[in-house]
């Protein structure tokens, strides 16, 4: 009996501890080092205590090296007028800010959040509809909303009212290394303007001269395939955002295309976030597809050889569909202000003076990070102008900037991350032979439908 | 004074439980009350915090829920191969381990279990970088030239379920042998010694004294080992997110899906979890019939 007892006990305590564990799976899915962020102010204890006494301080979760120095430069603007306020960025993972932000939110604890924090587009409309109490409402707050774009606006709108300050661009952007598809005979305007079908031609030449895949992509979550269906102005939601992917042709046309790289090696599936980014800095892929914010990944390589061997270009467009461009949305994220702020305007008028101000601010930022605003008022800078050398030589920012008009909008709904997941399991499944893609995209229906009823 | 309220034997019961009150306290406060609130949440119905009385629905949606059969198949999958290999590899490692003319024992049994001390997030990711793409393994085998072309490990069902395993083993092993250890040393030297007079062989000597002294400890370990494999969340989450199409999805992987990936369904995953506690505590019942025959 005694035995028992312990053994029970004992498995409790294992039960207890493999629990346990599970906690900081989330630390683990970094996708940048924060390397070169040096400074006093950052702090890896996130979900420490963000508030402060003083009300002089203002605590900002965002992600990335890249965004954390954005910020930084911000604070540093403000500083000038305001020496007595500090600005305190700690880095957060996106997956962190949202498990936290809904964490807190469920458990009342709203005095836990930041003062700031960065929340990506994707997921943005989803958590104001689900938290809205995490949110302060900025509508009159001072904040000039029309001199953000606005399809980037309307995404941290919620019943006419705004909840968020728009930061960098999504536009889609296709970048190739020059030196390999000159290897291969081709040059970036071959790449210019085409189709997924002209793609998948030269791709094949390419991998067969040079050995390498034309593009590589996270496995299991077809990011690519959700740029090509907004390219195409292909929604996977109807107008009231419930899921829609039985019967639309889009849909299969550009899983056919997605499964056509796969199959013939120009689409290598990389287990991870780290695998893709090693194969962009690695020099083992030609090229890449992806929100202009992957520029920065671009330019953090070791391998000094590859600059200047960059070149930007927009995306294949999906052949003779009706309504198919060269132009896609992807990623891209906006600030928020807590609903629990210490200083409310204070905060307000940081962003007055800087994200929402400051042109200066976004040609420093633009310059030396590589970050595109989507301020228009910045649109006409100088900056944009400025040749990138990494990129050849050209006015890269420029180009990025004018592909922005032109993306197609879609229907978007809350349901995006269980629409991915399910997309992913589909293509897998048609690809592993598992399924007919009819029936995979049957069962992805089924899957959502399922995961979103109660 | 106090002599005049309490007779010997109550101050007795008395310190015995005050001595184990702070326990209770913490285990009530952190494991029952929870409990009980999370039987409470999987009766609701709703998206993040607006939630409603659901009742059993929660429950029967449970049983149409396709992605969810397919994560209690993969644990099971994970059950049935993993834990009878590893606690006979544990096994074989302790009595091997427990030989008295074996040299530098201390050296074997920290190498064996140095891989428990390692964090379950750090091995996870550490075992993907050697499988992935690029990475070691597919490097090492197609230089020795026993691949042609390199290997998606991970991103094929059949490799990537086998990989997990194999990560699996590599932690535990070493763990579930300290347990044996400890066990066999509590043998009588001199079972063996009798056994050894008698002409019983290695072998017949492990099957009829090693094993059977053991069985407490065999239970114990048999008992935890699918336990954690239940609750298995870490290697699926960092070795294949739980891909290629779910076929590598535990339960608490699921769970932790359901509740923070997509629109948050706290009830649901209450729900779920409370399908691994039964399973669990039946597992574990069937076990102790079974293996305690004192």
């Amino acid at each position: 009996m005694k035995k028992k007892l312990i053994s029970v006990l004992l498995a409790a305590a294992m039960a207890v501890s493999v629990t346990a564990c599970g906690g900081d799976a989330n630390g683990t899915t970094a996708t940048e080092p924060a390397g070169e962020t040096a400074g006093s102010t950052e702090s890896a204890d996130a979900a420490g205590d963000a508030g402060s006494a003083d009300g002089q301080t203002l605590t900002v979760w965002c992600w990335d090296a890249f965004n954390m120095d954005a910020m930084k430069e911000a604070a540093r603007i403000y500083q000038q007028d305001h020496p007595d306020v500090t600005i305190d960025v700690q880095e957060t993972l996106s997956a962190d800010i949202q498990t936290l932000v809904q964490t807190y939110a469920m458990s009342g604890e709203l005095d836990a959040l930041p003062d700031i924090f960065l929340m990506d587009d994707q997921v943005f409309a989803k958590y104001l509809q689900n938290y809205p109490e995490v949110f302060a409402d900025l509508t009159d707050s001072g904040i000039n909303f029309g001199d953000f774009a606005p399809s980037k606006v309307a995404n941290s709108v919620a019943d006419g009212k705004n909840y968020g300050i728009p930061y960098d661009s999504n536009t889609v952007i296709a970048c190739y290394r020059t030196d390999y598809l000159e290897q291969a005979g081709y040059t970036i305007e071959d790449m210019t303007d085409i189709t997924w079908d002209e793609f998948i031609t030269i791709g094949e030449d390419v991998k067969e001269k040079t050995g390498m895949p034309m593009l590589t992509n996270v496995q299991g979550e077809p990011d690519l395939l959700n740029m090509i269906l907004q390219s195409a102005g292909i929604s996977v939601f109807d107008e009231e955002g419930k899921i829609s992917l039985v019967g639309n042709d889009g849909l299969k046309e550009a899983m056919n295309v997605y499964m056509e790289l796969v199959e013939k090696g120009l689409l290598q599936e990389q287990t991870d976030w780290s695998g893709y980014q090693g194969s962009i800095n690695n020099g083992t892929v030609v090229g890449t597809i992806n929100g202009s914010w992957i520029c920065s990944t671009i330019m953090s390589t070791d391998q000094g050889e590859q600059a200047g061997n960059w070149a930007v270009t927009n995306m294949p467009k999906l052949n003779d569909y009706a309504g198919a461009t060269n132009y896609s949305a992807q990623g891209g994220s906006t600030w928020a202000i807590s609903s629990t702020c210490s200083n409310y305007d204070l905060a307000v008028d940081f962003f007055n003076t800087t994200w929402a101000g400051s042109t200066e601010f976004y040609d420093n930022i633009l310059v030396g990070l590589g970050a595109i605003g989507t301020y228009l008022p910045a649109a006409d800078s100088e900056a944009y102008n400025e040749a990138s050398d990494y990129f050849g030589g050209e006015a890269i920012y420029a180009k990025i900037v004018s592909y922005g008009s032109n993306i197609p909008t879609i229907n978007k709904g809350i349901y995006w991350t269980e629409e991915k997941n399910a997309l992913g399991v589909a293509l897998s499944n048609v690809l592993s032979g598992a399924a007919d893609l009819d029936a995979a995209i049957e069962e992805a229906q089924s899957t959502v439908e399922f995961t979103v009823g109660q | 004074m106090m002599k005049s309220k309490f007779t010997g034997v109550q101050r007795r019961n008395l310190t015995g439980w005050l001595f184990l009150l702070p326990a209770t306290i913490l285990i009530f406060a952190m494991s029952f009350y929870p409990m009980v609130q999370a039987l409470l949440l999987s009766f609701q119905t709703g998206v993040g915090n607006n939630l409603q009385w659901g009742g059993l629905s929660n429950y029967k949606r449970l049983l149409e829920d396709t992605v969810f059969t397919t994560s209690i198949k993969n644990n099971f999958f994970y059950l049935i191969i993993q834990v009878p290999v590893m606690l006979v590899l544990a096994l074989i490692l302790a009595s091997l381990l427990n030989k008295k003319d074996l040299k530098c024992k201390g050296l074997f049994r920290t190498a064996i279990f140095l891989p428990c001390c390692t964090a379950l997030v750090s091995y996870s990711i550490i075992f993907k970088t050697l499988f992935s793409y690029d990475g070691y393994v597919n490097t090492v085998l197609l230089n020795l030239g026993l691949i042609d072309s390199r290997i998606n490990w991970l991103g094929q069902t059949g490799t990537a379920k086998i990989i997990i395993i194999i990560a699996l083993i590599w932690r535990w092993t070493g763990y579930n042998m300290v347990f044996y250890l400890a066990g066999l040393q509590n043998i009588d030297d001199s079972l063996y010694e009798a056994a050894r007079i008698d002409g019983a062989g290695p072998i017949k000597t492990f099957f009829s004294i090693t094993v059977p002294l053991l069985r407490p400890t065999i239970l114990l370990t048999t008992i935890m080992s699918i336990n954690g494999t239940l609750q298995l969340f870490d290697e699926s989450v960092n070795l294949t997110n739980g891909g290629p199409a779910n076929s590598t999805l535990t339960m608490s992987h699921y769970i932790f899906k359901t509740s923070f990936e997509y629109n948050s369904q706290f009830g649901y995953a209450a729900a779920m979890s409370y399908v691994i506690f039964i399973l669990v505590a039946i597992l574990s019942f069937i076990q102790m019939k079974v293996g305690d025959k004192r």
